[in-house]
């Protein structure tokens, strides 16, 4: 158990971010973030895993993603788009005879008006996925911490960050060893 | 027409010009680039002469404008009468083909004639034309056209010519070695001049000849058969409705006259055609047999003696179909005194051709539907005759001086007569030559002959109606007429064409109204007296052609007649009607033959006689008789202009005096070569032996035919013929039943297949030529096209044709599959195109059930020669490539229709008003346009006609063209060959 | 695909061989972008010079094509699309595999398709890719097709594309497929562009940094992400239906006898899924074996492609039998006729090949042992994609070649610059894949892991789920890991 020397004169409280711990196995991660949130009423958690966890959502109290009202929107306003577009072109502006069919009808508009619902709606759920994530965001702080890398390839982190009421750049990082992390580490801002 | 008061200052103007003709940039580009523009439109469209074009390009660019004759027409700095710029001028003219005159109208633009079209006063016309007729202009702007004189094989110019002649005439005395070898004379002034030389030098001799013997040159008497003044027509060996004349006459009078079916009391002629070949009369016959040139004699005479008896019991003595129906077509006869006529071709011999005369006798046909004229030439015997002992006389020295004024004797005599030997055997040639051919290269003296188009002079028509040839253009290429050539050789010096045409008929008409008049209307008249002798004499010394082993017979050509249009490119891309092939003769033979000779289309066979062989590719056609060579004449020039070089094979090499019009005992083998023949329609059953099993499933309705009899006992057999759930739309039809409403009836009962149609409808909108490779690939460019589809047994084949322009479908195809909105539908129920919208998808077409639309797929007109622009109507945009195209009803047409109605403060056109090149050059009238919503147009009545069909209108295309179902006649005796029931593949 | 749904989760196969560690398995996917020790095999750059080349004479063919005019190709009156158009369908089918992977076999919860999906995925973009060049260069005029097809307005004429028009339709299909397609590639890639960085120093870092967007894998990422995954699956399943389906309007709405027919749009789309999984077979065998990666695409993989390639042949045999009953049945002599000719007019060497490719040689698939062997599974996915390409060819050329009047019928023989441009796009198509497999991970490595975790989970839960299986993934204890996002 190693547990880093963090009360240096150069990490004051007000400049620290929060702290991360590190975990091997995903189920160890969600047991934490349970206690950690349930348990000890922190709020401002965070786990960061190389891919999506189940049940991490519930453990640390992340809410439902609302990603699919903005979709529907979007895609509500392809279909309008598209009938516009074809009343407007063939119907209105420029009204040709054209095989003696009528100038506007819905039976040869349904391919484009579907394809325009899927176009605006796939648009909306890649990014407002990024603008709900609030990316692109090239630094963070947690990038900064000492092995990160391995975030992304093999290890599960938890984060409390310093924001949070019940913060304390002495015992969160002993709880959270406690809790069975690997090490703990505090990141500065 | 105008007539300048000072010619002075003309004079002037044009000498200028005539300077500036003279720069040597002009006259390089005409001497040296032409003779080497060899293949070009034979190979894929090559780029690589087009700016060897461009490089004189401009020097004729600058004269078009103003090119004008200068007798008559003002330049525009004084204003012409009637001239609007951008508006047509029409001018009347007469051209003569074969020794038959035809009467015509020009329309030229700022002084470029681009379109030719009958002149519907004149007798042999009436209005329409033939192809040749339509492509004519286009020979005008040929850049192979003999550029400038030529003197003893060097460029020359006319004033060396002026002073060889004066030496030569010194040599002359009274003209024993002298001989004149023209085309068959129909022109009074041209004969007039002739009279004048043959005084001036009394022992000179005077040779008509032509290549093509047509109903006008074929014997001493011209038969005048008034076609529509009979009920029963039996045809031997004669192609009336195609190619034995080249005027239209016979068609229009055969068509008026019994197939023109009323739907209250439907009568209809009835034609027997007997012959060789598959003619397009043929095709027309209600009853075709089969059979061997050299049979006809005989069965002419059975003929004869089944209609002298009485019982008419008897029976040919071959046991072809003919034979076996020779008693009913007796009968037939017979029940027809007085209005029937039994008809032999020009390839036939004199002899056979009094038989048919004492036949027409002993029907009583002699007058009430054949009379005898006086030919238009004076020439009293055999042009063979005439040309053999000319040939003689070359040949063994007796003639030092020979004007020709006939077209290239070289390459289209006798090949016995050794024409082009002979020639560099007399001292001193003078050829009036339409491009530097065979006889120019061996002739002492070329002269540029002048095109009727650019040239003035004069032709008598087959009832004595004379017309004056009028010019709508300056010589290109300071061409002189046969008449000024004559004239000047023999001692008229600067008697200019103009002159001796007005100073013959100036006394004639009677003063300078009349003369005006006669220009004006494009026909003299009173028209001479030309009743010839009711007992007409026939040439009955020249031997009947030899028999025996494979016969071969030489035809006029669709395409090149004689041999004189081979450089012309609209003919050469227009397919045959039979054969559908373009750019090529073929020996065509009968399958029975072809199994016989073990070979297949287009493998090359060696025909020979006498040493004498020529090398062709074999075209099988069904119904052709067995052991018969047809060979189309003319093909296989050997000097000739960028476009005709190297097409088909010469049929001359093997053509002899004694085998002129057919011939036997010719040996024909197989080379084992193959020769690749482009033809516009492919498929034929009998090449796919997988498929024959399922020939039920490709009968279609598509050219519907019934005989005269199921018409009166069901006169809607044609729409019955196809059942189809009712035709639906799912959105409801667009409303068309206001205002005008553009609509096209085709008559198949009328159309013989000539042709015109396609050609005229070539010249009017500008379409592109392709070429031999591009054909074969199928990329043809016609906007209509001539179906034509046999029907039957293989062997005893009967043809339909049929004309298919777009059909302008109210619910078009081709119109929703557009994704750039390119082809749309105009209020008056056009199919429109939009050539500057058009991304060339290509969807349109794959989408039209009639395929009549046309596609770019290359620039076609990037290799054209600047001289041949000229030709371009400038109501039509040129297309580039990667557009569409298609048959537009000649809106352009209807457009100027409009605005002059307009102008004249109407809205609703007159019926008639506007007619699409192609209704306006159909000699049977089988095209008819109009506005449907006219009730009292022709069209409105036709389209409510029993007969009345829409081809594929079970598609629910809604066409406006459509077509009245064919008829038949036969005769109940015979076995009808054709049932309603029976549909074509 | 139901038979194929791996249905009780504890006898899941073993999708990744050799039970690697979670960093082992990144290990192998990004070593194939940064090459052993950092250095790229020699092989590559051969590879790239072909491909290369052969790509740049597809640019010297279309040049000669834009300068001349379509006439450089074999194409005709009637025969007004002949290579054109088939090959334009031909790459556009090969391009569904890839979303229909990830898309229809992700909500079919085919744990499977994680090994496989990029590469799919790929391979779609890249066909499609190819495809375009054909509706833009066929009409000869690409500067007019390119934008007079959108509805822009123009300064030329001022009219508006026409929305009747199937191609009108296909240009908003396919470019709306292939948008769609581009996002859910890369909303994919985002994780493993993270897992990059974090692996990569100095530029390639600050590439992989961009492209990753500052990916840090956060739960409230994740949540927000697994959302996305799913309705982008959710949205392109109906659009891989749809785009083949708008494809083939272009035919099924015409009036040419052998195009106008209802069955089009299934007959179309089983194509071209089988067509798609050929192609991704064939370039699969080879992959793996390149890059070692058997462990990862294992022949269970390979296999399941393979029942998916039977199981659509036999679609496609099925579809070619109903369209000869139609016609005989419809009594319709146009359409009757078609068929005859098909099989036996001047294209029935045509028909019989695409006939023994597409139903003849999948059927092979029925036996385990070929389905399971590498060599034959090869071999047999060529056949399939020589024959998907002739059924264009068959449907296009033969349809058009007779139509209705039998005076304009003619043929159809292709140039060289036709079958040059066709060999151009294999040549473009695999440039491109060159490239991918060089500087992207051919493999999504995080769900791969989070399949293995997944499966992990449920060798530790043996007991538990054997109660009730189906409901296991719900019914366990909040400790699910699932593969990008599953529920």
């Amino acid at each position: 158990m190693v547990v880093k020397h963090t009360n240096s004169p150069a990490l004051k409280e007000k400049s620290v971010y929060g702290v991360v711990a590190e975990f091997d196995r995903p189920e160890a991660l969600v047991a934490a973030g349970h206690q950690i949130h349930h348990g000890l009423g922190y709020k401002k958690i965070d786990a960061l895993t190389p891919f999506p966890i189940h049940g991490i959502d519930d453990a640390i109290g992340v809410p439902r993603s609302i990603l699919g009202y903005i979709v529907f929107g979007f895609g509500l306003f392809g279909l309008l788009n598209a009938i516009f577009m074809i009343w407007y072109t063939n119907g209105y502006d420029y009204p040709l005879v054209i095989g003696g069919k009528p100038l506007f009808a819905w039976e040869f508009s349904i391919p484009p008006m579907f394809e325009l619902t899927i176009l605006f709606s796939a648009f909306a759920a890649v990014f407002g996925m990024f603008a709900l994530n609030g990316l692109p965001k090239f630094y963070h702080p947690i990038f900064e911490m000492e092995g990160w890398e391995r975030a992304t390839d093999d290890r599960y982190m938890l984060v409390i960050e310093a924001s949070d009421p019940k913060f304390d750049i002495e015992q969160t990082p002993r709880v959270l060893s406690e809790l069975g992390a690997l090490r703990t580490e505090v990141i500065a801002k | 027409m105008i007539q300048i008061t000072k010619k002075l200052t003309g004079k002037k103007y044009w000498r200028s010009l005539d300077q500036y003709y003279q720069t040597t940039e002009f006259q390089d580009w005409l001497n040296k680039e032409f003779p080497t523009q060899a293949q070009e439109m034979i190979d894929e469209p090559s780029r690589r002469n087009v700016l060897k074009l461009m490089a004189a390009s401009f020097a004729l660019g600058g004269l078009t404008a103003c090119r004008r004759p200068v007798e008559h027409i003002l330049p525009y700095s004084r204003g012409v009468e009637n001239l609007i710029h951008g508006k047509p001028l029409f001018y009347n003219t007469v051209m003569s083909l074969g020794g038959s005159a035809t009467g015509l109208t020009a329309r030229t633009y700022e002084g470029r004639p681009t379109k030719i079209e009958g002149n519907p006063d004149h007798p042999a016309s009436l209005g329409a034309t033939r192809g040749y007729h339509q492509a004519s202009v286009l020979s005008l702007y040929d850049p192979g056209r003999m550029p400038n004189v030529r003197g003893d094989g060097k460029d020359s110019d006319w004033n060396g010519f002026t002073s060889y002649v004066q030496t030569l005439s010194g040599s002359l005395g009274n003209g024993a070695g002298l001989r004149f070898l023209s085309e068959p004379m129909n022109s009074p002034s041209f004969t007039a001049v002739k009279k004048h030389a043959l005084t001036r030098f009394p022992a000179a001799k005077w040779v008509e000849y032509s290549p093509i013997h047509t109903t006008a040159t074929a014997q001493p008497v011209a038969p005048r058969i008034a076609f529509d003044k009979a009920a029963v027509v039996v045809a031997l060996d004669s192609d009336f409705l195609g190619l034995d004349d080249t005027t239209v006459v016979a068609v229009k009078e055969f068509v008026r006259g019994g197939r023109k079916v009323t739907d209250e009391n439907p009568l209809m002629n009835r034609l027997y055609a007997v012959e060789p070949q598959f003619s397009v009369t043929g095709a027309a016959a209600d009853h075709r047999f089969r059979m061997k040139s050299s049979e006809i004699a005989g069965f002419a005479g059975a003929l004869l003696s089944a209609v002298q008896s009485q019982e008419l019991k008897v029976v040919g003595q071959g046991n072809s179909s003919a034979d076996k129906a020779l008693s009913a077509i007796a009968k037939d006869l017979a029940a027809n005194r007085g209005k029937s006529v039994v008809v032999a071709g020009p390839r036939q011999s004199g002899a056979v051709h009094q038989i048919v005369h004492q036949i027409n006798q002993a029907l009583g046909n002699v007058g009430p539907v054949v009379t005898y004229l006086k030919p238009a030439s004076d020439q009293t015997r055999p042009q063979l005759d005439a040309l053999k002992e000319l040939a003689g006389e070359m040949a063994n020295g007796q003639v030092n001086t020979l004007v020709i004024t006939a077209w290239n004797p070289a390459f289209n005599a006798p090949a016995d007569l050794e024409f082009e030997a002979n020639l560099k055997k007399v001292a001193n040639v003078i050829y009036l030559a339409q491009d530097l051919d065979e006889t120019a290269m061996a002739s002492k003296w070329a002269i540029p002959a002048a095109h009727y188009l650019e040239s003035w002079g004069d032709a008598v028509a087959f009832d004595g109606t004379a017309s004056i040839q009028q010019p709508t253009i300056q010589p290109l290429h300071g061409g002189k007429t046969a008449a000024e050539l004559v004239a000047f050789v023999s001692g008229y010096k600067d008697l200019k064409a103009y002159d001796i045409v007005r100073n013959h008929w100036l006394p004639v008409v009677g003063g300078e109204k009349a003369w005006k008049k006669a220009l004006h209307d494009g026909v003299i008249r009173p028209a001479a007296a030309v009743a010839g002798s009711a007992a007409p004499v026939f040439d009955t010394a020249t031997p009947a052609p030899p028999t025996g082993g494979y016969e071969v017979i030489f035809v006029p050509s669709w395409s090149v007649f004689d041999g004189r249009f081979v450089n012309n490119a609209w003919l050469q891309e227009t397919p045959d009607p039979m054969t559908k092939l373009t750019w090529d003769n073929a020996a065509l033979v009968s399958q029975a033959t072809a199994r016989k000779l073990a070979v297949a289309m287009g493998d090359v066979i060696a025909i020979e006689r006498n040493g004498r062989k020529v090398e062709g590719a074999v075209m099988i056609q069904p119904g052709l008789a067995d052991d018969t060579i047809v060979i189309p004449v003319g093909y296989g020039r050997t000097k000739v202009g960028q476009v005709g070089e190297g097409a088909g094979f010469n049929a001359y090499k093997i053509r002899t005096s004694d085998t002129f019009g057919y011939g036997g005992g010719f040996n024909v083998s197989k080379t084992g070569r193959v020769y690749p023949l482009a033809r516009t329609q492919e498929f034929e059953y009998q090449e796919e032996p997988k498929l024959v099993g399922f020939q039920e499933d490709v009968v279609r309705p598509i050219v519907r035919e019934g005989t005269i009899e199921e018409f009166k006992k069901n006169p809607h057999f044609a729409t019955e013929m196809v059942e189809h759930p009712p035709l639906k739309s799912l959105y409801g039809d667009y409303d068309y039943s206001k205002g005008q409403q553009w609509a096209m009836a085709i008559d198949l009962n009328a159309c013989v297949g000539c042709n015109a149609c396609m050609v005229a409808c070539v010249a009017e909108n500008n379409i592109g030529v392709v070429g031999k490779e591009q054909v074969a690939r199928g990329r043809e460019m016609h906007w209509i096209r001539m179906d034509r589809y046999y029907t039957g047994p293989v062997d005893e084949p009967q043809v339909v044709t049929a004309p298919i322009p777009c059909m302008q479908c109210e619910t078009a195809p081709c119109e929703n599959v557009c994704p750039v909105a390119a082809t749309v539908h105009s209020p008056e129920g056009l199919n429109d195109m939009v050539y500057n919208r058009c991304v060339g998808t290509r969807y349109c077409s794959n989408n039209c059930p009639y395929k009549v639309r046309r596609f770019n797929f290359l620039n076609w007109h990037i290799n054209e020669a600047e001289v041949t622009k000229m030709v371009y109507n400038p109501e039509v945009t040129v297309r580039m490539r990667g557009v569409m195209e298609k048959c537009t009803y000649c809106v352009q047409r209807i457009q100027n229709a409009k605005i002059d109605a307009k102008v004249e403060g109407r809205r609703w056109l007159k019926d008639g008003e506007v007619t699409p090149a192609c209704a306006q050059a159909c000699p049977s009238d089988a095209i008819v346009f109009g506005n449907v919503n006219d009730l009292e147009s022709r069209v409105a009545k036709m389209k409510v006609s029993p007969r009345n069909y829409g081809m594929l209108a079970e598609l629910n295309t809604k066409p406006r063209t459509t077509y009245l179902a064919k008829l038949r006649n036969p005769n109940p005796e015979l076995q009808p060959v054709t049932a309603a029931e029976e549909h074509h593949g | 695909m139901a038979d194929l749904a791996i249905k009780d989760p504890h006898v899941t196969p073993v999708l990744v061989e050799g039970n690697p560690s979670l960093h082992e398995v990144t290990n192998d996917v990004a070593q194939i972008v940064e090459g052993i020790n950092r250095n790229v095999p020699v092989q590559w750059y051969i590879a790239l010079a072909i491909t290369g080349s052969i790509t740049l004479l597809l640019f010297a063919m279309l040049g000669y094509l834009v300068a001349t005019g379509i006439g450089v190709w074999g194409n005709n009156q009637p025969v007004g699309w002949a290579w054109d158009i088939t090959n334009f369908v031909f790459w556009i089918g090969i391009g569904h595999a890839g979303t229909l992977i990830s898309a229809i076999l992700f909500l079919f919860r085919q744990k499977w398709r994680t090994s496989i999906n990029r590469f799919a995925e790929a391979m779609t973009l890249f066909a499609v890719a190819c495809a375009l060049i054909y509706p833009l260069f066929h009409t000869g005029r690409p500067w007019r097709a390119a934008y007079w097809l959108l509805p822009l307005p123009n300064t030329h004429l001022w009219v508006w594309p026409n929305f009747r028009s199937p191609l009108v339709w296909d240009v908003f299909a396919v470019s709306t497929y292939a948008t769609v397609s581009a996002l859910f590639w890369y909303v994919g890639l985002v994780p493993d562009l993270a897992t990059m960085r974090d692996r990569a120093t100095g530029l390639a870092q600050k590439i992989y940094g961009a492209l990753s967007l500052g990916w840090r894998g956060s739960a409230r990422h994740w949540r927000n992400y697994e959302m996305a995954y799913l309705i982008l699956a959710g949205l392109s399943t109906p659009l891989v239906l749809s785009v083949h389906s708008v494809v083939s309007f272009d035919f099924a709405t015409s009036v040419l006898p052998g195009w106008h027919t209802t069955i089009f749009p299934p007959y179309f789309v089983a194509g071209a899924i089988f067509s798609g999984f050929a192609m991704v077979v064939t370039l699969m065998v080879i992959a793996r074996w390149a890059f070692q990666i058997e462990h990862l695409v294992t022949i269970k993989h390979l296999e399941n492609m393979n029942k998916i390639m039977l199981a659509t042949g036999t679609i496609v045999g099925y579809a070619y039998a109903t369209e000869f009953f139609i016609a005989w049945y419809s009594g319709n002599p146009y359409e009757r006729f078609v068929f005859i000719n098909r099989a036996f007019g001047p294209y029935a060497w045509a028909y019989w090949t695409m006939i023994s490719c597409n139903v003849i040689s999948p059927q092979f698939f029925w036996f385990k042992k070929l389905r399971t062997s590498v060599a034959f599974m090869f071999v047999l996915s060529i056949f399939v994609n020589i024959g998907m390409w002739f059924e264009r060819f068959v449907i296009i050329a033969s349809s058009l070649h007779r139509d209705f009047l039998p005076s304009s019928w003619g043929y159809f023989v292709p140039t060289w610059v036709d079958i040059l441009t066709f060999l151009g796009t294999f040549g473009l198509f695999l440039t491109l894949f060159l490239f991918f497999v060089r500087f992207l991970p051919m493999i999504a490595v995080s769900e791969v892991k989070g399949m293995m975790a997944h499966q992990q989970m449920h060798h530790d839960a043996h007991g538990h789920a054997a109660k009730d299986g189906a409901k296991t993934h719900d019914a366990s204890p909040g400790l699910t890991p699932v593969t990008g996002g599953g529920h």
